[in-house]
């Protein structure tokens, strides 16, 4: 692309990205994992990122939700921007608060990791209450869309008292969906979040992946690369740290313009 | 399989290993179970007299007096539960928040460097925290604390009339049903009286160094860093994917602390909480030194106590026949009481703990 055509792009970019990232870089005390990242995630998106084990995607991600930097030594340079109150906002800005921007970025884990000392119900409510909302009724109704949302509802209808931690590892999962999904996020990044799970339950978060596109632009890490190619419109392949391509998912599968890429798809290394 | 030895004899080896090391801890728990039943007879076989002679009574009756063979046991009772208590009420909130500031705000290096010298703390033998309470603490308690206490939660303050009548108001509805079912004659009026004269008296009296709040003060320090630690270790074992739970779903650090760190914890803190409690309870030698020793349920805490450890701790050097054989007794209540608390705890624990363990 040339300078003047991405001049014209822009404007539409603007008016649709969910997410940019310009020049995004971290690191863990002096290992540089992630290294100058630029890419842009378009308003209802299923974006997949994937690349060899190690390569910094779950890095990436926790950038764009200002987690990375709870890790001790952790560090970020450049920008990631979000839309918010009429114009974009870099959430690496200076005064920016990481609480409020993980409101709007929700996250999934690899590990599904419900309240261990709260029910099902409260754990949907968390983060609504963390926002404020107290009425009960709110409260239930909210409760209650997330989890016909991510496709639990109607196992867990009879039994919002029980522990969170009493499901199977696939409902714990669609839980943290419902949870992250209940406090309304512009964003939801998923790390992996089915490569601890069977394939039923795979099949489920995947179907409601697709589902919830409409509502929120979806980030999802995966090593399946079926997965990537079943869900997401869009995929970026990372290698060491860097991001080696990135496009229409069907385009980087059929025709990748990058070898590193078309040898990693194909298999041979990663 | 390239090993020359045929499956079966290396599998027999292996059994032999088992078979004796096997049998080796079976020995030893044994033996540590056969320990145990041996005191409990021998300190049995000792208190039987005294137990056949006062019974329950032992228990309840507040007059302890060698001389004259009259052995109540009451003020020791009040003195180990009254000075435990103290002890924990003042350490558990600063150990887990020590433990908290550790594990959430302190940088790493520090955190393990602190974590290390609590852990000294731990080691030192409780003989020289009775000295420093005897030499360093008392006199401080006696000059500024005591006086201090006096007056603003002493006899008519502010503090003492709101917490008599807020021990009235706690009280009253039991008294109600106790008096619909004919148990009592205890009016209001003097339920009132009562719970004031005990509010009254909790600051009250001379302030002489030694005594009740003393030695809470000492047993507090002796077991805040046994807890910091057993509650640090607590807080290590909440996985980060609970963390990063509630701060992903934009919960502060004290919010995510809330949510995350005490809810998932919380068992384990009250266990290590009860842990320091059990420690308090059989603390000997320094509650010896610092509580005053007189044989009296105290009033005040300002006043001489005496615990169930120290009394027989003074005693048993010149004690014989139904005075010996009490003092077992007193022994054995303690036995008791620490078994009481300890089921409590698990209680408490079991029910903290319902269904997170899926
Ligand atoms: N807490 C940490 N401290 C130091 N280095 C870390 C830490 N976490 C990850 N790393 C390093 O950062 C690099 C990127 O890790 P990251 O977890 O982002 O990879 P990933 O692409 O998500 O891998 P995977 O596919 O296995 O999940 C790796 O080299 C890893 O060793
Ligand atoms: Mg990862």
């Amino acid at each position: 692309m040339t300078e003047a055509i991405q001049k014209t792009v822009q404007p539409i970019g603007v008016a649709t990205a969910a997410l940019e990232t310009k020049r995004l870089s971290a690191w863990f005390g002096d290992l540089h994992v992630v290294k100058d990242i630029s890419l842009t995630v378009e308003k209802n998106d299923v974006f997949s990122l994937i690349g060899p084990s190690g390569c910094g995607k779950s890095t990436f991600i926790r950038c764009l939700n200002r987690l990375h930097e709870e890790t001790d030594g952790a560090r970020v340079r450049g920008e990631v921007l979000i839309p918010g109150a009429g114009k974009r906002e870099n959430i690496y800005a200076q005064g920016v608060d990481p609480v409020s921007i993980r409101r709007r970025v929700g996250m999934v884990f690899q590990k599904p990791n419900p309240f261990p000392g709260l029910s099902i119900f409260d754990n949907v409510a968390a983060g609504l209450k963390l926002a404020g909302v107290v009425r009960r009724n709110v409260l239930e109704e909210i409760v209650e869309i997330s989890l016909v949302q991510a496709a639990l509802w109607d196992e867990v209808k009879d039994k919002l008292k029980k522990p969170g931690t009493s499901l199977s590892g696939g409902q714990q999962q669609r839980l943290c969906i419902a949870r992250a999904l209940a406090v309304r996020p512009q964003v939801l990044l998923m790390d992996e979040p089915t490569s601890a799970l069977d394939p039923i339950s795979t099949a489920r978060i995947e179907e409601l992946v697709m589902k919830l596109r409409s509502d929120v632009t979806v980030l999802i890490v995966t090593h399946n690369m079926q997965q990537a190619a079943r869900i997401s419109n869009q995929t970026a392949f990372f290698l060491m740290g860097e991001l080696v391509e990135v496009g229409p998912t069907k385009s980087i599968f059929t025709k990748p313009k990058d070898s590193r890429t078309e040898q990693y798809i194909t298999g041979r290394f990663g | 399989m390239s090993n020359p030895v045929p499956a079966h004899q290396v599998l027999a080896r292996r059994n032999l290993g088992d078979r004796i090391f096997f049998l080796a801890l079976r020995a030893v728990s044994i033996g540590t179970i056969a320990l145990f039943i041996g005191m409990l007879i021998f300190i049995g076989k000792l208190a039987w007299t005294s137990v056949e002679a006062q019974g329950f009574r032992f228990w309840v009756g507040d007059d302890w007096n060698p001389p004259m063979d009259i052995f109540g046991a009451a003020p020791f009772i009040v003195g180990t539960l009254a000075s435990s208590l103290i002890a924990v009420l003042i350490s558990a909130p600063i150990s887990v928040g020590t433990a908290l500031f550790l594990r959430e705000i302190a940088p790493r290096k520090l955190a393990n460097v602190v974590a290390f010298l609590v852990e000294l703390l731990a080691a030192i033998p409780s003989v020289v925290y009775g000295l420093w309470g005897v030499f360093v603490l008392a006199p401080i308690m006696r000059d500024t604390i005591q006086p201090f206490l006096a007056k603003w939660l002493g006899p008519d303050t502010y503090f003492a009339a709101a917490l008599g009548h807020g021990m009235t108001a706690v009280a009253y509805p039991f008294l109600l049903v106790a008096d619909t079912l004919g148990l009592t004659e205890v009016t209001l009026v003097s339920l009132s009286a009562n719970m004031m004269a005990v509010s009254q008296g909790l600051f009250d009296g001379p302030p002489l160094g030694l005594g009740l709040l003393t030695s809470g003060l000492v047993l507090s320090i002796m077991i805040t860093p046994t807890v910091t630690a057993l509650s640090r270790e607590v807080l290590l074992t909440v996985p980060d994917t609970v963390r990063e739970a509630a701060l992903g779903l934009g919960a502060t650090r004290w919010e995510m602390i809330k949510l995350a760190l005490m809810k998932t914890a919380r068992a384990g803190l009250v266990g290590s909480i009860i842990l320091g409690l059990g420690r308090a309870i059989g603390e000997t030698m320094a509650v010896t030194m610092v509580i005053g020793n007189r044989n009296e349920i105290p009033k005040s805490l300002f006043e001489p106590a005496q615990t169930m450890a120290s009394v027989i701790a003074n005693e048993y050097n010149e004690a014989d026949g139904m005075h010996l054989s009490s003092l077992a007794f007193v022994g054995l209540s303690l036995f008791a009481v620490s078994l009481i608390i300890n089921f409590l705890a698990r209680t408490l624990i079991r029910y903290l703990n319902r269904g997170s363990r899926a």
